[in-house]
C-alpha cells in the first residue's frame, strides 16, 4: 500500500447533519464525525467536517471519498430543483400532467395529486414523429427546435428533459435535439429519455426523465463545488457517488444520471445493516434509521438488500401507493417518513398533539440548538426527558439550550393540552414513535416479514434514542446498536462496490431469434456499463451479471431471468417457463415467448474492508461517565440512569436498564427491564423487557 | 347487526393489513400475467379474497368499484349453484352473466376455491374486463344482450384440475382474438392461485383456523362505522330528477328519478319513476345500480374504512323492475355506465346539502369512454384494442377538479406507445383542452383531445363510446358547466350519438373528452388562481374575463385588482 492509499472517507449529507467516517486502513481504525448540514451550499459542511478531522491533513493520503446525499430527494420533495422544461413530440406535452388517469384511492373524492414537476408553460413540443418500430414518420423540424430552445433559454430555463414518443426504439431525434442545444443553448443541462429510461410507456419515461432534468444542474453544481473543495485540501484521487441501488459510481456518471441518486443516503445504512445482520447471525433485520428530518426502514432478509426496479417519490398522500411520481430506476426498497429529531410538534385542528412531517432541519433547527428555532421538536423533547445530554451533543461539539427547550414545550404544547412539561415531552416522543411504527408495521407486513424473530438495527443520530420504544411498538424483541450508529450510512458507503446497471427495451422473439443476436445485444450493454465502471475504477477487474426480462408475447409485465453464458433461445425459454410455473402455479408451452428488456450490471472487484469498531475497554466501570435523571415511562417520572461512554466499553459484559450509552454521534436509551449485552466485535445486543406493547 | 369476534386492535390491524396485501399482490400478479391492454394497462379489473362462506375478507386497492361490489353478489350465486361441500381441489368456477355479475358480458368472474389440507378455507377471486367476448364488438346500437357476445352461466372451468374442454372451445370459437382472451383467463387463474397460496401461508403463520372470524370482525367494524356516519346525518328525504341525453325509441329523453331517505342509521334509495328499459345497450342491471349507489354513499360518509358486506348492510337500494336501472333479460347492457354513473351524480347532488365537502360536482367522466378498434394489422393479423382516456372530474368543495382522471370507475388510460406497438393506429395528439373545466370558485377538471388515425390498409371497425354529447356536466352550488364531449370522424361534424363506424386507411377519429363541472360561483375564485390558470393555459384570457370577472393589467401578466373588484361587483 502506497502512502497515499492510507485512508478511505465515507461522507453522507442528510437533511440536518453531514456525517463522516474515516477509515484508516493501515491502523484498521475508524474515526467518525458529524457537523450540521449547510443547505445553501452542502459542500461547505463537507469541507468544515473534513477540516475538523485531524485538520484535514489526511486527504492527501486518501485513496477515495465515497459520497451520498439527500440533495436529490429533498430537491424533489421541497420543489427546489432547477427551472426545468420539457420538449415533447408535437401534441404530447401534457403526458406528465395527465399521468395514467387512474385514482390511487377509490373512494376519497378529496384526493390530490402531485403538482407536475414541470408546469405547463414550461412544456413545449416540436414537430417530429416516430412509429413504434422506431422508423421515422415525420422528420425532426430543427428550426422549430432551435426556436423553442432560444425561447426557453431567454426565459431562464436551466434544464430540459427531452421526451419524444418511441425514443426508446430510436434515439436519433432526441440526440439531434441535444446537439442543437449544445449549439444554441450550451448552458442548459439536457436529459434525454433514451438515455435515462429507454423503456416503453410515455408517462413513466417522462416522469423519470423530468426528475433527472429537475435535479441535474443542482447535482452538477454541487459535485463541481465538492471536487473543488476537496482538491483545495489536497485530495486528488477518486471521488465516488452512492447510487440508490447500492453501487458507487464516478461523479461524471452521477451528473448524467442524478435520478439514480434518489436514495443515495439511506442505501448506505441498508448496506451496513446487511453486513451487521449477517455477522451478528440474524437472517432478517429491520434497518431503522432515524435522522434529523426523516426516518427510514428497510427489511433485509437472507443477507440481501432488497432492490426494486421502480421507485415512487413525492407521495402526496403519505403512505398511499400511487400518490407520487414513479421513477423507473433501480433503488433500494425502503420506506421513508417525515419523522426525525427535527420534526416539529404542534397542536392540530382537532386539538391533538401532532409531530412532523415538517422538520426544523438544520437551520434554524430545534429550539435547543439556539440558532433561532422557536418551535419545539423531537430533539427538544428528548433533551427535556433527559435522553440527551446538553453538554455532550455531538460529543460536546454543540451545547444545547435545555431551558429554552423546556420553555418552548411548556408554552406551545404543555399549556394548551393542560399537561406538565415532562408529560408533554413524553407525548412528543411517543407520537413520533407511533408515527414511525405504524408506517413501518404496514411496510413489514407487506413484505411478509416477522419482527418477533428479526433484529432491529437502530442507526442514525436519533435512532438509538428512539429504538426501544419504537421496537416495542412493533413487537420486536431484539435490537442491534453498532458503534458509530449515528453515522452508519456513511460507514455503509465504505462497503459498497463500484457497480452500475443499464437496461434497454429491445423486443426479441425467442422462436425466431438466434443465440448470436441475443449475445450481441448483451455485449453492447455490457460494454456500456463497463465504460461507466472503468471511468470510476480504471484498473479494477470487472464482473458482469446479465438478466433478461422475459414474458409471453403480449403480456404487459415480464419476469427477470438471470442469464449465465448460454444465450440459446430454447434455454432462455425453458428458464422462463420454469420461473413462471414456480411463481404462478402453471406455465404454458403453447404461447410464444419474448425478451422485452436486456439488463447488464458491471461490478468492479472491490476489497470490502472490515468495518466494525471493536470494543477494547478494560472494564465496565472504566466506561461509566456518571448518573443522569431521565424519564421512565413506566413510572411516569424521572429516575436515575447510569450513563456509559460507548467507546470505552470493554470487550464483554452486560448492562441492565435503566441505562444510557452515549457516543459522539448518537445516544442509546434502554429503559428499566431492558438488557444490554456487549459484543466485542463492535455492537450491543439489546433485549427488551417482555411486556405487553403499549398502544 | 353482525356480532364482532374480538381481536386486540394491534393484532387486528396486522392481520387485516396482511390480508389486503394478499389481495394487492393478486392484483399485481394479474397485471403481470395478463395479455390484454385492458387488464394489464388499464387495470379494468377487481380482485378480492373471500372466506369459505363467500364473504369478502379484503379487496385490492387497485380495483374498479362496480366489479368489486358485484363480486360479493357473484360469490353468493356461485355458492348457491356449487355449494361448498361439492367443491374440490383443482376446481375453478367461472361466470359472466350480466344479471349475476357486474352488468355486462366482458366482465368474467373467476373464483378458485382454496384448500388447506382438506378444508375449504376461502377463495381467490378475480373479475377482469376482457378485450372481446364476441358479438358485435360492443356495438353501441345493440338492442338485445344477444348481440353482446357469449354468456357463460355459472359453471366449472376446471373440475378437479381437468379443463372444461367444451367451454374452452366454445370461448375460442366465439371471440376475435382467442389467444388474448384465453391468456387473460389464465392470468386470472394465476392470480387466484397465487392468492390461495398466500392465504394458506397466512393461516399457518397467524395461527387462525379459518378466516370467517376475521371477515366478521372487519365487517362488523365497517358496518358500525357506516351506521354511525349515517346516524350523524339529519333524518330526511332528498329527491332528485336527472334528465339524460339518452333517448327512448320515441325520441324522448330518459330520466333518473331518485329518492334518498336518511332514517336513523340507515339509508333508503329508491329509483321509482325512472324511465323504462330501452332497446339500447345502456341499461344497468340492479347489481350495478346498487354498486354505484352504495359507492356514492361510501365516498361521502366512510371513504377510509374498508369495503365489504358491512358497508352495504345499512344501505337499501331499489329500482323498478323493467327500468333502465333494473332491466329484465334480454336487455342490452354493454355501455351501462351511460346510465349508472348518473346515480352517483344524483346522490352527490342530494348529499351536497349535508356533506358539501365530501362530494364532487358532476364529472366529465360520466360515462366511461372506451373506444374499441378491430381490424387487421399490416401483416394481416386480426387485432382488437380498447382505447381508454377520460375527461375531467368535477370540482370539490375546496379543491379544483382533477384533470383527465377517471371517476367513479377506476381504470387507467391507454399508453399511446403501447397502443401503437399493438395496433396499426397512430395518435396525432393527446392534450388538455383549454376552457373545458366548468368555471367555479373551484374549477372543474379539464378534458382532453385525442386524435387517432388508422394506418392499416384494411378498414378499422370502430365502436364508439363516451357521452355528454348534448348535456354537459353541470356545476354545483353556483359553479358553471364543463364542456361537451365531441367525436368527429374524418373531420366531419360531431356525432350525435354513439355508433359503429368504419375508419378507412388514414381515416381519423377525434375525441374531445368533456370537462368537469365547477363548484361555487366563479366570481368567488381567487383572482391569483385565475391568473395562474391563464398562465398555464387551463383558462383563456377571454374566459377569465367573461366567466371569472378577471381584469388583467395592460401587459396581461398581473391582476388589476381594483378593476376586477369593480367588474365582479357590477
Amino acid at each position: 500500500m502506497s502512502a497515499n492509499h492510507r485512508y478511505r472517507l465515507g461522507c453522507d449529507i442528510g437533511g440536518t447533519f453531514t456525517d463522516f467516517v474515516l477509515h484508516d486502513i493501515e491502523a484498521g481504525s475508524l474515526q467518525v464525525h458529524k457537523v450540521l448540514t449547510t443547505p445553501a451550499d452542502p459542500s461547505e459542511a463537507v469541507e468544515t467536517g473534513i477540516t475538523a478531522m485531524n485538520g484535514g491533513g489526511f486527504l492527501a493520503e486518501t485513496e477515495y471519498v465515497i459520497h451520498g446525499t439527500t440533495l436529490v430527494i429533498n430537491a424533489v420533495i421541497e420543489r427546489k430543483g432547477a427551472d426545468t422544461a420539457i420538449i415533447a413530440t408535437e401534441g404530447f406535452r401534457d403526458s406528465l400532467e395527465m399521468r395514467r388517469e387512474i385514482r390511487y384511492d377509490i373512494y376519497d373524492v378529496t384526493a390530490v395529486y402531485p403538482e407536475p414537476l414541470v408546469a405547463r408553460p414550461r412544456r413545449v413540443d416540436v414537430p417530429e414523429r416516430l412509429y413504434a418500430s422506431g422508423k421515422v414518420r415525420t422528420q425532426l423540424n430543427e428550426d422549430a427546435v432551435r426556436e423553442r430552445l432560444r425561447e426557453l433559454a431567454d426565459d431562464g430555463v436551466e434544464s430540459i428533459a427531452v421526451v419524444l414518443l418511441h425514443a426508446y426504439a430510436n434515439p436519433d431525434h432526441e440526440r439531434r435535439i441535444a446537439e442543437i442545444a449544445a449549439d444554441v443553448a450550451p448552458d442548459i443541462a439536457i436529459s434525454l429519455s433514451s438515455d435515462v429510461l429507454p423503456e416503453i410507456k410515455e408517462y413513466e419515461r417522462t416522469a423519470t426523465t423530468s426528475v433527472n432534468a429537475y435535479v441535474k444542474p443542482l447535482v452538477e453544481r454541487y459535485i463541481a463545488k465538492l471536487e473543488k473543495r476537496l482538491a483545495a485540501q489536497g485530495f486528488e484521487r477518486g471521488l465516488y457517488m452512492m447510487l440508490s441501488s447500492g453501487g458507487i459510481i464516478s461523479p461524471a456518471t452521477a451528473k448524467a444520471h442524478p435520478v439514480r441518486l434518489v436514495e443515495s443516503g439511506p442505501v448506505g445504512g441498508a448496506l451496513a445493516a446487511t453486513k451487521l445482520g449477517s455477522e451478528a447471525g440474524f437472517d432478517s433485520v429491520l434497518m431503522f434509521d432515524m435522522g434529523g428530518t426523516t426516518a427510514k426502514s428497510c427489511l433485509i432478509t437472507d443477507g440481501q438488500i432488497p432492490i426494486a426496479g421502480t421507485y415512487e417519490v413525492d407521495r402526496v398522500h403519505r403512505f398511499k401507493r400511487g400518490s407520487g411520481t414513479p421513477l423507473g430506476v433501480p433503488s433500494v426498497d425502503i420506506i421513508e417518513i417525515g419523522a426525525g429529531g427535527g420534526s416539529i410538534a404542534a397542536i392540530n385542528d382537532m386539538g391533538l398533539l401532532s409531530v412532523g412531517p415538517k422538520s426544523a432541519g438544520a437551520d434554524p433547527g430545534p429550539i435547543c440548538y439556539g440558532r433561532g428555532g422557536k418551535i419545539p421538536t423531537v430533539t427538544d423533547a428528548d433533551l427535556v426527558l433527559g435522553y440527551l445530554d446538553a453538554e455532550f451533543f455531538l460529543g460536546g461539539g454543540m451545547t444545547l439550550d435545555k431551558a429554552g427547550a423546556e420553555t418552548g414545550i411548556a408554552n406551545q404544547i404543555a399549556k394548551p393540552l393542560d399537561l406538565s412539561v415532562r408529560e408533554a415531552a413524553w407525548g412528543i416522543h411517543e407520537v413520533v414513535n407511533e408515527n414511525m411504527a405504524s408506517a413501518m408495521r404496514m411496510y413489514v407486513t407487506e413484505k411478509g416479514g416477522d419482527l418477533s424473530i428479526a433484529a432491529v438495527v437502530a442507526i442514525g443520530g436519533a435512532g438509538p434514542g428512539h429504538a426501544t420504544d419504537f421496537a416495542r411498538r412493533l413487537g420486536a424483541k431484539t435490537l442491534l446498536i453498532p458503534r458509530g450508529a449515528g453515522v452508519y450510512s456513511a460507514l455503509g458507503f465504505l462497503v459498497a462496490p463500484v457497480s452500475f446497471e443499464h437496461a434497454r427495451t429491445h423486443i426479441t422473439n425467442l422462436q425466431t431469434a438466434s443465440a448470436d443476436a441475443i449475445q450481441q445485444n448483451f455485449a453492447e450493454l455490457q460494454a456500456e456499463t463497463a465504460d461507466v465502471i472503468r471511468d470510476a475504477a480504471p484498473d479494477a477487474e470487472l464482473s458482469f451479471t446479465l438478466a433478461a426480462d422475459i414474458r409471453y408475447t403480449g403480456q404487459g409485465a415480464a419476469l427477470r431471468i438471470p442469464i449465465t453464458d448460454d444465450f440459446e433461445p430454447a434455454v432462455l425459454t425453458r428458464a422462463f417457463l420454469d420461473a413462471y410455473a414456480e411463481r404462478y402455479g402453471n406455465a404454458y408451452d403453447d404461447m410464444p415467448v419474448q425478451i422485452v428488456t436486456y439488463r447488464a450490471t458491471s461490478t468492479a472487484a472491490t476489497e470490502i474492508p472490515a468495518l466494525a469498531l471493536p470494543f477494547s475497554g478494560e472494564d465496565i466501570n472504566g466506561a461509566l461517565k456518571g448518573v443522569r435523571e431521565a424519564y421512565c415511562p413506566l413510572g411516569h417520572q424521572m429516575i436515575s440512569h447510569h450513563v456509559y461512554a460507548m467507546d470505552k466499553l470493554p470487550t464483554q459484559g452486560n448492562l441492565a436498564g435503566p441505562v444510557i450509552i452515549e457516543e459522539e454521534s448518537s445516544t442509546l436509551v434502554v429503559g428499566a427491564g431492558g438488557e444490554v449485552i456487549i459484543d466485542r466485535r463492535g455492537w450491543l445486543v439489546v433485549t427488551l423487557a417482555d411486556e405487553e406493547p403499549r398502544s | 347487526m353482525t356480532s364482532a369476534p374480538q381481536f386486540d386492535p394491534i393484532t387486528f390491524q396486522v392481520l387485516w393489513s396482511r390480508a389486503i396485501n394478499i389481495a394487492d399482490e393478486m392484483a399485481t400478479t394479474l397485471v403481470q400475467t395478463a395479455f390484454s391492454t385492458v387488464v394489464r394497462d388499464n387495470h379494468d379489473f377487481a380482485v378480492g379474497i373471500y372466506d369459505a362462506k363467500g364473504d369478502l375478507i379484503a379487496q385490492a386497492n387497485q380495483s374498479t368499484p362496480g366489479q368489486l361490489y358485484c363480486m360479493q353478489r357473484v360469490m353468493k350465486d356461485l355458492l348457491e349453484t356449487c355449494p361448498s361441500h361439492t367443491l374440490a381441489k383443482g376446481d375453478v368456477l367461472i361466470a359472466n352473466d350480466p344479471w349475476l355479475g357486474s352488468g355486462h358480458t366482458p366482465d368474467i368472474f373467476i373464483a378458485t376455491p382454496t384448500f388447506r389440507g382438506d378444508d375449504l378455507v376461502g377463495f381467490g377471486v378475480t373479475c377482469a374486463h376482457h378485450t372481446d367476448i364476441g358479438g358485435r364488438l360492443a356495438a353501441p346500437d345493440a338492442r338485445e344482450v344477444y348481440e353482446e357476445g357469449i354468456i357463460i352461466p355459472i359453471t366449472k372451468l376446471y373440475d378437479k384440475g381437468q379443463p372444461n374442454e367444451l367451454l374452452f372451445q366454445l370461448i375460442e370459437r366465439n371471440v376475435r382474438i382467442p389467444h388474448r382472451i384465453l391468456g387473460d383467463l389464465r392470468a386470472q387463474m394465476a392470480a387466484n392461485h397465487f392468492g390461495g397460496q398466500r392465504l394458506v401461508e397466512f393461516l399457518d403463520e397467524s395461527g387462525l383456523d379459518q378466516l370467517s372470524d376475521l371477515t366478521d370482525a372487519v365487517a362488523a367494524q365497517t358496518e358500525q362505522n357506516m351506521r354511525s356516519q349515517i346516524a350523524a346525518l339529519p333524518d330526511g328525504v332528498f329527491e332528485n330528477e336527472i334528465e339524460l341525453e339518452e333517448e327512448d325509441p320515441a325520441g324522448k329523453r330518459l330520466v333518473i328519478c331518485s329518492r334518498l331517505e336518511v332514517r336513523g342509521d340507515e339509508i333508503f334509495i329508491d329509483y321509482a319513476g325512472t324511465s323504462p328499459q330501452v332497446p339500447l345497450p345502456i341499461n344497468s342491471v340492479l347489481n350495478m345500480t346498487t354498486a354505484y349507489s352504495t359507492f356514492a354513499i361510501k365516498c361521502a360518509l366512510t371513504p377510509h374504512s374498508p369495503n365489504n358486506k358491512g358497508t352495504s348492510a345499512p344501505i337499501h337500494v331499489s329500482a323498478p323492475e323493467g327500468s333502465i336501472l333494473n332491466p329484465t333479460f334480454p336487455a342490452a347492457v354493454m355501455h351501462r355506465t351511460a346510465i349508472v354513473f348518473y346515480c352517483v351524480q344524483a346522490i352527490f347532488q342530494q348529499l351536497a346539502a349535508v356533506k358539501p365537502d365530501r362530494v364532487m360536482a358532476p364529472c366529465g367522466t360520466y360515462p366511461l369512454w372506451v373506444e374499441r378498434f378491430a381490424g387487421k394489422d399490416h401483416e394481416g393479423n386480426p387485432y382488437v384494442v380498447a382505447f381508454n382516456a377520460q375527461g375531467g372530474q368535477g370540482a370539490r368543495f375546496d379543491q379544483d377538479g382533477v384533470a383527465t382522471t377517471v371517476f367513479p370507475a377506476n381504470v387507467s388510460s391507454t399508453s399511446i406507445e403501447l397502443l401503437e406497438a399493438e395496433a396499426p393506429l397512430l395518435c396525432d395528439r393527446k392534450q388538455l383542452i383549454t376552457d373545458s373545466g366548468g368555471p367555479g370558485r373551484q374549477r372543474g377538471g379539464l378534458g382532453q383531445e385525442v386524435v387517432l388515425r388508422n394506418l392499416a390498409k384494411d378498414d378499422a371497425l370502430l365502436s364508439l363510446s363516451g357521452g355528454r354529447f348534448h348535456i354537459a356536466a353541470p356545476g354545483m352550488d353556483g359553479g358553471g358547466q364543463g364542456t361537451l364531449g365531441i367525436i368527429r370522424l374524418d373531420g366531419g361534424s360531431p356525432e350525435p350519438r354513439r355508433r359503429q363506424a368504419l375508419l378507412g386507411q388514414d381515416g381519423t377519429a377525434l375525441f374531445a373528452y368533456p370537462g368537469g363541472g365547477g363548484y361555487g360561483p366563479p366570481y368567488e375564485r381567487d383572482p391569483a388562481m385565475v391568473l395562474d390558470d391563464v398562465r398555464k393555459g387551463y383558462v383563456s384570457r377571454e374566459r377569465a374575463e367573461t366567466d371569472y370577472g378577471l381584469v388583467l393589467s395592460n401587459d396581461g401578466t398581473a391582476v388589476d385588482t381594483q378593476a376586477t373588484i369593480r367588474k365582479r361587483a357590477s
